[in-house]
C-alpha cells in the first residue's frame, strides 16, 4: 500500500474566501489542507490523495506581475513535495486563468511535477496554455463545479501516477493541438461527401482541422517621409550567398541571415542561390533581384525617393517553417532591423 | 456519357510463354512486354519483375502507379493525347485488370522518387502493398535529357497497362461498373428535390516548376501549365483523360483512374444528391494567377454547373492550400456550400501548422492525415528499382525513416483512405 497522493491546490482570493476585488491586490499566502472548493476536491479524492496545503492569490497582484509572483508561488508550495498541482477551476474568469495556467506552467517547468487547471473555453488562459496544460474544459461559472473538480482529480490522479491519457473528450479537457494518427470507419471521399450533405442540410457537421488562431499584428503607422527613411529588404524566398554560409534549411527552417549589400549596386547572380524546396527558383536563381530588388532600391535611392537602403538584406527560407519558428524568426529580424535604425522594411515572399 | 468498366479480378501474377489471364492469375510472357517497352529507344534497357503483397519488399524511385486499363472494341482511345489519338475519354467499354498495378522506376529521380513499402508500417495504411505489382525497370541511355526520360517513362506505364489488359479481351468480365451521366446540363432532370453537387479537382501543383514547366502530359496530354479552369464529365476522370503530374505528392495515375471522390457522387447521384460536374483547376504560383484561377473556377460552380455544393481538394504541397482556400472562399461568398480535403502540412504534429489558411468560409475539412510525419520502415529481404541507396545514403533493405510525403500510398489527397488525424 503506498501513501496517497500529495496534491497542492491553488485559488484566488474569491475562491479562498478572502475577498472580492478588493482584496485582489493581496499577494500569495499558503494554507495547511483544503480550502472552498478544495473541499469538493478532496471529496472526490476520497483515498487516493490529500490536499496538502492550498495557495491563495489575488488576481491583480499574480497578473501584474505573472513571472515574479509565480516564483513567489513556487517557493511557498514546493517545501510541501506535492505529486501534483490542481490549481482553479477559473471558469470564465479571464485573470484568474491566465493566472492558473502560469502556475501550472510553472510548477512543470520548475517542480517536474504535472499540474492540472479547468476553464471555460473562451477563458483567455485556454489559448495561452493550452499546448502546455491539461486544462480541463469547464462551464462559464462556479455552477459547472462538481463535473468540474471529478474530471480535474481523475486526470490529476492519471498524470501523477504516469497512467495513458486518453482522447480530449473522453478525459474532458482542451485539445492540446497534437495530432495523432488514428482510423475512421470511412474513407476521406466518403467523409467528405457526409460532411458537405450535413452542411446543405443545415445538419451538424464536425470540421477534423480547426483553422489557426493567428494573433493579430496592428500595421505600423505609414512613413511620413520616405526621402529621409532607411529602408531594407527582407524575404522569405531563400536567398543566401553562395555556400550558404549560415546553413539556412531548405525547409522548415529555425533561423534567418543577414547578408551586407554596403557598396553593392547590383546582386551578382554567381554571388548568389537559393535554398528553398517550395517554389520554382530558377528566375531568381538567374536574377536575385526579383526576389531581392536592390537594383530598383539603388535607382530610388539615387532620386532620392527614399533616404537610404540598408547596409544587409535578410533572408530565410519560408517553406512548412513552424509557426513557433516563424515567430522567432520574425521577432529576431524585427530586433536586428530596429537596432539598425531602419525606419520600414519591404517584405518580399514567393 | 456511359462508361462501362469490365472488371476481371486478379489475385496472383506470375511469368509465363503467353501473356494472358486464367483463373484469377495474371500471366506476362516477360520477353514480349520488355521487347515491347524496348522500342522506346530512350531506354538502354528493359526489365520486368513481379512483386506479391505482403512480401518483404521495397520498391525505390518509383514514378508512378498504373491500373492495367484497354479500351474495348473500338470504343475509344487508350489514354488519349498521351497514348491514343486525341479522343474524348469517358464513353464505351473498359476493360480493368483489378487487383493489378504497374509501377514504373524512374532511376534518375534522385530525391523526388517515391518509395512504397510491400508490407509493414508503410503498406498498412495505403493500398499498394495489397496489389499485384509489375514493375517496370526502365534503364535511360546515357546523356538523355530529364524531361525525355520522364516522358518515356509515362509512355511505357500506360503502354504496359494496355498491354495487360488487352490480354483479357476475349474473356467474360467478374463484374461490370456502369457510370452513366448523361449532358452535364441534363444531369439535373428528375433529381429537383436533391442537392446538386460538383467536384474541383485540383488536378497538379505549378509550384515547383512555374517558369520552365516540362512538357509533362497531365489532362489529354496537356501539361496544363497554361490551363484556366475547364469543366469535365466525370467519367473522363476515371477513363484516362488525367495522368499524374511528374511532381505531384499524394496522387498517383492508380488513383486517379479509381477517383475515390468520382466514384463517391455517382455512387449517390440520383438518391442523395445530384452530380453536375467537376471542375479542374491547376494551383498556380503566383497571386494574379491564383486569383483568376479561383474566380472561374467558382463561377463555373455556381453560375454554369448551377451547384448548391462543392467538394474541394487540393495536390502539391503547402502552397496549392491557398488555392484551395481562395475557390472555397469564393465559392461560399457565391453562396455555394463547400467541404475540402487537406492533407496536414505541419512539420512539428500540431494543428498550429495543419493548415496554410486561415479562411473562415473554410469550416468543413476533411484531414488525410500528416503529410510530414515520419514512417520508420522495418529492413526488407528485397529492394526492386533504383539505386540501392536512400536519402542519407542509407542502404535501401536497410531500416529507413522516411517522411509520408515521400512514400507512395500513405497520403491519398483525393480521399481514398480511412486515415485521419484526432487533435489531443
Amino acid at each position: 500500500m503506498g501513501r496517497g497522493l500529495r496534491i497542492v491546490h491553488y485559488l484566488n482570493q474569491f475562491f479562498g474566501g478572502i475577498g472580492g476585488e478588493d482584496k485582489a491586490m493581496l499577494g500569495p499566502e499558503i494554507k495547511d489542507g483544503a480550502v472552498g472548493p478544495g473541499i469538493a476536491v478532496q471529496n472526490t479524492l476520497k483515498d487516493r490523495g490529500e490536499i496538502v496545503a492550498t495557495v491563495i492569490c489575488g488576481d491583480n497582484y499574480i497578473a501584474e506581475r505573472i513571472d515574479e509572483a509565480t516564483q513567489e508561488v513556487i517557493q511557498l508550495l514546493t517545501p510541501y513535495q506535492p505529486d501534483v498541482v490542481i490549481t482553479g477551476p477559473a471558469f470564465n474568469a479571464g485573470r484568474y486563468g491566465v493566472a492558473c495556467g502560469a502556475v501550472c506552467q510553472a510548477v512543470q517547468e520548475k517542480l517536474g511535477i504535472p499540474a492540472v487547471t479547468g476553464m471555460y473555453e473562451e477563458n483567455p488562459g485556454v489559448d495561452l496554455y493550452r499546448r502546455h496544460l491539461y486544462i480541463v474544459k469547464t462551464a462559464d461559472s462556479a455552477r459547472g463545479m462538481t463535473e468540474a473538480v471529478s474530471k480535474m482529480v481523475n486526470l490529476a490522479c492519471k498524470l501523477a501516477t504516469d497512467q495513458e491519457i486518453g482522447k480530449p473528450d473522453e478525459e474532458g479537457y482542451i485539445p492540446r493541438g497534437i495530432l495523432k494518427e488514428e482510423f475512421s470507419d470511412r474513407t476521406a471521399a466518403q467523409r467528405v461527401v457526409d460532411m458537405l450533405l450535413a452542411k446543405l442540410q443545415g445538419k451538424p457537421f464536425e470540421t477534423e482541422l480547426h483553422l489557426p488562431e493567428f494573433s493579430r499584428i496592428r500595421p505600423p503607422a505609414a512613413l511620413k517621409t520616405l526621402s529621409s527613411s532607411k529602408i531594407a529588404l527582407a524575404t522569405d524566398g531563400g536567398l543566401v550567398p553562395k555556400g550558404n554560409p549560415d546553413k539556412i534549411e531548405m525547409s522548415a527552417a529555425t533561423k534567418y541571415g543577414r547578408y551586407t549589400i554596403k557598396g553593392a549596386d547590383r546582386l551578382d547572380p554567381k554571388d548568389y542561390e537559393v535554398v528553398h524546396v517550395g517554389y520554382d527558383s530558377s528566375l531568381v536563381s538567374r536574377d536575385p533581384h526579383r526576389l531581392v530588388p536592390l537594383d530598383v532600391m539603388r535607382d530610388l535611392e539615387k532620386e532620392a525617393v527614399i533616404g537610404k537602403v540598408c547596409e544587409s538584406f535578410y533572408s530565410t527560407t519560408g517553406v512548412a517553417t513552424t509557426l513557433e519558428n516563424s515567430r522567432k524568426i520574425g521577432q529576431g529580424m524585427a530586433e536586428q532591423l530596429k537596432s539598425e535604425g531602419v525606419d520600414g522594411v519591404i517584405l518580399t515572399s514567393t | 456519357m456511359k462508361l462501362e468498366l469490365d472488371i476481371l479480378n486478379i489475385k496472383d501474377v506470375q511469368f509465363a510463354e503467353k501473356t494472358t489471364i486464367s483463373d484469377v492469375v495474371l500471366y506476362i510472357n516477360r520477353q514480349e512486354l520488355q521487347e515491347l517497352l524496348e522500342k522506346d529507344k530512350r531506354f538502354s534497357k528493359v526489365d520486368i519483375e513481379l512483386v506479391h503483397p505482403g512480401e518483404s519488399c521495397r520498391l525505390v524511385q518509383v514514378f508512378d502507379v498504373t491500373e492495367p486499363r484497354a479500351k474495348m472494341g473500338g470504343t475509344g482511345e487508350n489514354f488519349p493525347g498521351i497514348l491514343g489519338r486525341l479522343k474524348t475519354a469517358g464513353e464505351g467499354r473498359t476493360r480493368v485488370l483489378r487487383g493489378a498495378a504497374v509501377v514504373t522506376i524512374d532511376y534518375n529521380s534522385g530525391a523526388s522518387g517515391l518509395v512504397i513499402d510491400i508490407s509493414g508500417p508503410g503498406a498498412d495504411i495505403g493500398i499498394y502493398g495489397k496489389l499485384q505489382n509489375i514493375i517496370l525497370l526502365c534503364r535511360p541511355v546515357d546523356g538523355i535529357a530529364r524531361p525525355d526520360y520522364q516522358n518515356a517513362l509515362r509512355i511505357a506505364g500506360l503502354k504496359a497497362a494496355v498491354y495487360l489488359a488487352e490480354a483479357a479481351k476475349d474473356l467474360r468480365a467478374d463484374e461490370i461498373e456502369v457510370y452513366n451521366i448523361g449532358p452535364l446540363a441534363e444531369a439535373g432532370n428528375g433529381m429537383e428535390h436533391l442537392p446538386r453537387v460538383a467536384y474541383v479537382y485540383q488536378i497538379h501543383a505549378l509550384q515547383l516548376s512555374a517558369e520552365q514547366p516540362p512538357n509533362e502530359p497531365i489532362f489529354y496530354g496537356d501539361n496544363v501549365a497554361k490551363l484556366l479552369p475547364t469543366i469535365v464529365h466525370p467519367n473522363e476522370v476515371l477513363d484516362g483523360a488525367i495522368t499524374r503530374g511528374y511532381f505531384c505528392q499524394g496522387q498517383e495515375t492508380y488513383s486517379i483512374q479509381n477517383h475515390p471522390i468520382v466514384r463517391e457522387l455517382y455512387n449517390r447521384h440520383g438518391k442523395e444528391l445530384c452530380f453536375v460536374g467537376v471542375v479542374i483547376t491547376v494551383a498556380q504560383s503566383t497571386e494574379p494567377e491564383r486569383e483568376r484561377s479561383a474566380a472561374m473556377a467558382a463561377k463555373l460552380v455556381k453560375s454554369v454547373l448551377g451547384a448548391d455544393g462543392a467538394i474541394l481538394t487540393k495536390i502539391g504541397g503547402g502552397a496549392p492550400h491557398i488555392d484551395l482556400a481562395q475557390t472555397c472562399e469564393l465559392c461560399e461568398e457565391l453562396g455555394v456550400k463547400t467541404a475540402v480535403i487537406v492533407a496536414d502540412q505541419s512539420t512539428d504534429g500540431t494543428s498550429d501548422g495543419a493548415l496554410i489558411f486561415n479562411t473562415p468560409q473554410a469550416d468543413a475539412i476533411v484531414n488525410v492525415g500528416g503529410f510530414c510525419r515520419t514512417f520508420t520502415l522495418p529492413p526488407v529481404e528485397r529492394v526492386v528499382g533504383g539505386p540501392l541507396i536512400l536519402d542519407g545514403n542509407r542502404p535501401a533493405e536497410g531500416e529507413v525513416k522516411l517522411m509520408a510525403n515521400r512514400l507512395g500510398g500513405p497520403v491519398s489527397q483525393i480521399g481514398a483512405l480511412k486515415v485521419t488525424e484526432r487533435e489531443f
